[in-house]
């Protein structure tokens, strides 16, 4: 019977650009800058690294295959290096990866690093992924905001409540993210916006305007883990652990069997179910400090509230109104900012979430420590509402 | 010559007519005022139907054909088809999921040719579908670019029917009067005082005179015509020329639509036969090239053609001539770097999955749940194993609205990007891409049927792949 990996794997270092628009960094310069960061906070030498993991979403916008480039860029000697791709999920794919590998005992330590440079693209939003393969024969050429903006009309119409409503409470989601980030200097967009310039940008995608869509970045976040004990070897007397990781993948429910109204992620509910098991979480609302969601959407992170039982179906627009996820709030979500805010370079992300998570955890997160965190969570989504990969993961002390 | 049917031949009927007109018709009068300063235009009225971005001669055959019955052969006509080598009567054999093993054959040439072809199909044998389709390439300024219209007709033939062929005639006669080229796809076209006064004279009075003759009718006793004009206003000399007193659909229809090349005078058959009564005698002629004219005697209602009256007053008029431009290609507008992505389409998986895609088909599998694409192991939460799921044919499955937005960010020739999930009432659900989305928009709830559009176009490879997109049920009436 297997028992998961709580308590078994510790997070000793971890490193995180800034996300924006770095016009004078390429990938390699953005992997070493993340890695510099984790390998001083981690207190080790490189050569005790025995394998690593690149999470990169989208390979052929100047990252490249395989995970060669990781290992070129750091230079990683003699050891077994590979490449994980999971869509946005992939930054926790890239985690997962490597705390498996420690918690099965294959490694000592092991490196998890997530990368993208979108902004060599020439153009806002994520480039298209289309290869002539039989799914572009029938699926429409939509863009991610637009994939997540049938949540919207779906969530309205299930739960009755009126667009306009949903909108105010979307626009929160975003003021609030602005809030954050104007806190974070590794945040890609710092400037707080008012609620009535949220609501009145452009539209991207209807409902979603400018103001509901994350910042398209670039961006490196690293994670270097081993075993506590090795953890507490070096020092660490009490490591933040990997309290859970799971993922779900959707098979085609969602696409093809008429069940799913759209206004949910299945796959999200299926993910924070096993990980609040694995994790021994049983009241998420009680015990989680703080959250980071894939808020790569204001409607995505309204209803991940519910997909993560933060709040009742059919309240997190209340609750999202009423301050509950502020960063005073009861349960604080996005305190760096967010996807929304600190930047979405896609294979980074989860590892960003972490990092925030982590920073948090030991206190270090400035002007926007939310006190005494205990346990917080990563929510990372990857795909789309209707074809998605949800990763779940809980962070907290060993004791 | 004038000839009648031969003896083993007469009995032959038109079963069923169908047609289909684009749901955006632009005001000629818009396009008027925008060519003012140019002088060029003249002082158009009426409508012009405009396809769709993603609609060309083919898809436009299809609409129009989908409520006909299975036949054994198909003939697909258009002066304007998207491929040189490639059969279109094939796609549309695919498109509407007919028996494979149906004869197939594209005829052109001259936007006579789809009631040439309706005449080889009287004189043949076998349930025979012609569908014409037409979307001819104009210049901006030109005459064409604002007479021609966009749409598809098209006409069943079978030994029993409404519509009985009594007698017919032709005329070869190479006159000059448009042409397009491979080197010029455009029209060109010559002084309309002399195609005016040959066309007439020395091309369609006589060819309608001998078809008149052949079927021991005087022209005078013609009740409803569709005659292809020439150029709009011919119909009152060929009339006179002629001895005919009857209404000739066409010329409504050129008003309300344009002139639709190769499918016009099919279309404008299906309008003469909508309210005409049994006994009624119906003179369709089509010209281009020389002239084919064919006398009727209609045996009772024609299936389809109070359909296609219907069809006619529904769509959405619009006045900007800027999207009219850009929407008939008259303009290149830069759409940015978006719009350069690759959208090359693999011949192998056209081979694996084409059919199915161009047919909508989808698979049941072994409990009765309908799903799209297939997969060997189904969707359905249950299935442990692979299983033979039976093909299931979604385009004429009634559907709803399960979420939806318009996409403003993703390039498309004519935002914004409409795509959502649909649900059909047999159980299948499919994310698709929403077409013709003017008037109202799209809403969770709407009941939507699917059209035959282009998915993706290739443009540096000259490509282009076919899917079914959402639409709403029912079309706004035009007013007015």
């Amino acid at each position: 019977m297997a028992t998961g990996i709580k308590d078994k794997v510790a997070v000793i270092g971890m490193g995180c650009t800034s996300f924006g628009e770095h016009w004078s960094k390429g990938p390699e310069d953005l992997m070493v800058d993340a890695f510099v960061e984790a390998i001083a906070d981690a207190g080790i030498e490189k050569g005790q690294i025995e394998a690593a993991w690149m999470g990169n979403a989208l390979d052929d916008i100047n990252v490249g295959n395989s995970a060669l480039p990781l290992a070129h860029a750091l230079r990683l000697r003699g050891i077994p290096v590979s490449r994980v791709e999971n869509m946005c999920a992939t930054g926790s794919e890239a985690l997962r990866a490597a705390s498996y590998a420690v918690a099965a005992g294959a490694v000592d330590i092991a490196l998890a690093v997530g990368v993208e440079k979108l902004k060599d693209t020439g153009y806002g939003g994520l480039p298209l992924r289309t290869k002539g393969l039989a799914n572009d024969l029938w699926m429409p050429y939509g863009s991610a905001p637009g994939s997540f903006a049938q949540l919207a009309g779906a969530y309205a119409v299930r739960h009755g409540i009126k667009k306009s409503d949903l909108k105010r409470a979307m626009a929160h989601v975003s003021w609030k993210s602005h809030q954050n980030a104007a806190l974070n200097p590794k945040a890609h967009l710092r400037k707080a916006v008012d609620v009535e310039t949220i609501l009145k940008a452009p539209m991207i995608a209807d409902p979603l305007g400018l103001f509901d869509c994350c910042g398209v970045s670039d961006g490196a976040a690293c994670a270097i883990v081993t075993t506590p004990d090795i953890a507490m070897g070096l020092g660490i007397t009490n490591p933040v652990t990997v309290k859970a990781i799971q993922l779900c993948a959707s098979h085609g429910w969602e696409l093809q069997y008429g069940e799913w109204d759209g206004s949910y992620v299945a796959n999200t509910r299926q993910a924070a179910k096993r990980a609040y098991a694995e994790a021994g979480v049983e009241k998420p609302r009680r015990d989680l400090s703080v959250t980071e969601v894939h808020d790569c959407f204001s409607i995505t992170e309204l209803v991940t509230m519910e997909d993560l039982n933060l709040s009742d179906e059919g309240r997190a627009p209340f609750d999202i109104l009423d301050g509950r996820f502020d960063r005073a709030g009861a349960q604080p979500c996005q305190i760096d900012g967010g996807l929304k805010c600190f930047g979405h370079p896609v294979g980074a992300s989860g590892l960003r979430m972490a990092y925030e998570v982590y920073t948090q955890l030991l206190g270090r997160a400035g002007d926007r420590q939310r006190g005494t965190v205990d346990l917080g969570l990563v929510h990372n989504l990857g795909g789309a509402p209707f074809n998605s990969i949800a990763a779940v993961s809980i962070l907290g002390r060993l004791h | 010559m004038p000839t009648t049917p031969s003896q083993s031949q007469a009995g032959r009927f038109v079963a069923a007519v169908g047609a289909y007109a684009p749901l955006l018709r632009l005001e000629r009068a818009a396009a008027g005022k925008a060519l003012k300063f140019s002088g060029l235009g003249g002082r158009p009225s009426g409508r012009r139907a405009v396809a769709g971005w993603d609609e060309d001669a083919l898809t436009l055959a299809v609409e129009a054909a989908r409520g006909l019955p299975q036949p054994q052969a198909v003939v697909f006509a258009s002066t304007s088809a998207p491929f040189v080598e490639r059969s279109q009567a094939t796609l549309l054999v695919d498109a509407l999921a007919l028996d494979p093993t149906v004869r197939t054959g594209d005829v052109a040439g001259s936007r006579r040719c789809a009631v040439s072809a309706l005449r080889e199909a009287l004189l043949g044998n076998g349930d025979t579908l012609i569908a014409a389709g037409e979307k001819r390439p104009a210049i901006a300024g030109s005459s064409q670019h604002l007479s021609d219209g966009d749409g598809g007709a098209a006409a069943f033939v079978a030994d029993h029917g409404a519509a009985q062929l009594i007698g017919h005639a032709s005329l070869s006669h190479d006159l000059v009067d448009i042409y397009a080229s491979r080197e010029r796809p455009q029209s060109y076209a010559y002084e309309e005082r002399f195609v005016r006064e040959t066309a007439i004279g020395n091309v369609i009075a006589p060819t309608i005179k001998a078809a008149c003759a052949a079927a021991g009718v005087a022209p005078a006793e013609i009740a409803r015509a569709a005659v292809h004009e020439p150029l709009a206003g011919c119909w009152r000399d060929i009339s006179r020329f002629t001895g005919m007193t009857a209404p000739n659909f066409a010329v409504d229809l050129t008003q309300a639509v344009g002139d639709l090349g190769a499918a016009h005078a099919l279309f404008a058959f299906a309008l003469a036969c909508a309210d005409a009564s049994e006994g009624d005698l119906i003179l369709l002629a089509g010209f281009g090239s020389g002239c084919d004219a064919m006398v009727f005697r209609l045996t009772g209602a024609m299936p389809g053609a109070r359909e296609v009256a219907a069809q006619l007053r529904k769509g959405v008029v619009f006045d900007d001539y800027m999207r009219f431009l850009s929407l008939t290609g008259a303009v290149q507008l830069d759409w940015g770097v978006r719009s350069e992505f690759e959208q090359k389409a693999q011949a192998t998986v056209l081979e694996r999955y084409g059919r199915d895609m161009i047919g909508f088909v989808g698979g049941r599998d072994a409990e009765g749940n309908v799903q799209f694409p297939k997969s060997r192991i189904p969707v359905r939460p249950d299935a442990t194993s692979p299983e033979q799921l039976h093909d299931v044919r979604l385009a004429d499955c009634a559907a709803k609205i399960v979420s939806v937005t318009a996409d403003r960010l993703n390039f498309t020739p004519d935002p914004p990007f409409w795509f959502g999930l649909v649900q059909f009432d047999n159980g299948a659900r499919v994310m698709m891409e929403f077409t013709d989305g003017d008037g109202r928009g799209f809403s969770v709830g709407d009941a939507v049927r699917p059209l035959l559009r282009i998915k993706s176009r290739d443009a540096r490879r000259g490509f282009r792949t076919y899917f079914w997109k959402a639409a709403l049920a029912d079309r706004p009436t035009i007013e007015g």
